[in-house]
């Protein structure tokens, strides 16, 4: 979907951020170079709820007076219901604050096109696999305290598996909440599997404690950007042959996403 | 007038300098010299004095992630900027990005205290509205939060900003080294800095509040 510039408003890139892992932000600040690079925005900011600068402190740095708000985030929770809302001091969909009106877009994991995203980042990881012979197995976090955490990730394997995409299964697991995603030889049913980490960074999650759980590792490693030799695909694990890939956010393409979710925004409320 | 012209104002107005950086002008005044203060007189030289080179605002990020022992700098106005480059920056516009980089709101901050606009947020607030393993740190005792800003805050601990907030609305900060600073680095004036401001506390401090409120409920 494209989207008209605007050239009068800014664009607001809100992330977890870490106070311990610094290729968490790297993501957000890639997507902002991306998006900043098409010239579709007057300017293009990124905030963080554990790093610099912080959703209290952003709008100082803000010119324009519309600013168009995009979680980049992989669910709907706690974080895009409660924690946003208060930092930035929102109270719908558009919200005035301090002389600047705010448009408080839906988070992108949530959107129908990151569909295309894993397809791609699935492909990239294992071209020449039959996709017949592979599982595809989604994964996240996971937390018993909010549904909504894995509905993005039931949506995506619902939305693939009728996509045609022809894989023996795709499923989805999560660190903390079943199916765990340490059992993803017994629930895969071929000999090849995909495993595409649901987060935005690879960060502690995906790159350190996941690989773990998988049994590529023995124990929990350095941060990505402290390693010096990256993981190489494929994996001959518990008498399968796993192909774990980079985070989905770490795609440069989410940037496309994130103007997606502005574009709905727009023919949502606008 | 927007940040970028407020920028250029106070550049005009002879500010070079922001946190641990130097901004300087180059000879024909085209564009902007950004280095580690002590890095100025260097990147004088012919060559930029050997100094390693970065045009453009890109690579501020980079440039500012790590401390030279490899520290992981999350508070950004942590004094242990690594030294040794600079960076060429070609309009007001490159120099603001760059700035929000190094120092992210820090110009922000800075134009909207000069205006009177600057809302600054207690202690309590910030403490109050943390989530999960952090929500423990809105136990910490008043007294607590006072020994802590003595013991983390201030260029005695490697922070090189102003702290405005106070622990509640009722509650200064007591007189300390940390709570006095000004922002300035040693024999710089204020009139030519770009002090960076503390408006609330920072994901250090509040790290330290959970670990000393967990401190005093063991006792």
């Amino acid at each position: 979907m494209s989207i008209m510039p605007k050239p009068h408003s800014a664009l607001l890139i809100v992330g977890h951020g870490s106070t311990e892992n610094p290729d968490s932000s790297t993501p957000y600040f890639d997507h902002a170079d991306e998006i900043r690079s098409r010239n579709l925005f007057a300017e293009v900011h990124c905030c963080f709820w554990k790093e610099e600068p912080s959703m209290r402190e952003v709008l100082y740095m803000i010119d324009s007076d519309e600013v168009y708000v995009v979680p980049d985030f992989i669910s709907e929770g706690y974080f895009t219901q409660d924690v946003i809302p208060r930092e930035l001091e929102l109270s719908g969909s558009t919200t005035k604050v301090r002389g600047k009106t705010l448009h408080y877009c839906l988070p992108v994991g949530v959107h129908a096109s990151m569909t295309g995203l894993i397809l791609r980042r699935a492909k990239e990881a294992a071209p020449d696999l039959n996709p017949a012979d592979t599982t595809l197995i989604i994964t996240g976090h996971g937390t018993g305290l909010n549904q909504n955490s894995t509905k993005a990730i039931r949506d995506q394997v619902d939305l693939i598996a009728a996509s045609g995409a022809g894989f023996a299964a795709v499923l989805d697991a999560y660190m903390e909440e079943q199916p765990f995603i340490a059992e993803w030889d017994k629930m895969s049913p071929s000999p090849n599997v995909i495993i595409v980490p649901f987060f935005i960074s690879d960060g502690l999650h995906s790159f350190q404690d996941i690989p773990v759980l998988l049994g590529i590792e023995a124990e929990v490693g350095p941060a990505a950007s402290q390693r010096e030799v990256f993981r190489h695909n494929p994996h001959h694990l518990r008498g399968k042959t796993l192909y774990y890939t980079s985070a989905i956010g770490t795609e440069r393409l989410l940037a496309d996403v994130i103007l997606d979710q502005i574009s709905d925004f727009d023919q949502n409320y606008k | 007038m927007n940040l970028t012209q407020k920028l250029q104002e106070l550049i005009h107005k002879g500010v070079r300098r922001i946190g641990e950086l130097s901004i300087r002008l180059n000879d024909s005044n085209e564009s902007f010299i950004l280095t580690f203060h002590t890095d100025e007189t260097t990147a004088k030289e012919d060559n930029y004095g050997g100094l390693e080179l970065h045009v453009g605002p890109d690579d501020a990020r980079d440039v500012s992630t790590h401390a030279d022992d490899g520290t992981y700098r999350f508070v950004k106005a942590q004094t242990n900027l690594r030294r040794g480059w600079v960076m060429v920056l070609r309009s007001v516009d490159e120099l603001r990005m760059a700035l929000d980089q190094f120092y992210p709101a820090s110009v922000g901050l800075h134009v909207a205290a000069m205006e009177n606009r600057l809302e600054v947020e207690n202690l309590r607030d910030k403490l109050n509205r943390q989530t999960g393993m952090y929500r423990f740190a809105r136990t910490i005792s008043d007294s607590g939060a006072q020994t802590l800003v003595k013991d983390v805050c201030g260029p005695a601990h490697q922070c090189a900003r102003k702290i405005l907030w106070q622990i509640d609305e009722q509650t200064p900060l007591e007189d300390s080294e940390a709570s006095r600073y000004d922002g300035l680095l040693p024999g710089v004036p204020a009139e030519v800095t770009i002090p960076l401001l503390c408006r609330e506390a920072c994901n250090h401090f509040v790290a330290e509040c959970r670990r000393v409120a967990k401190e005093e409920k063991i006792g």
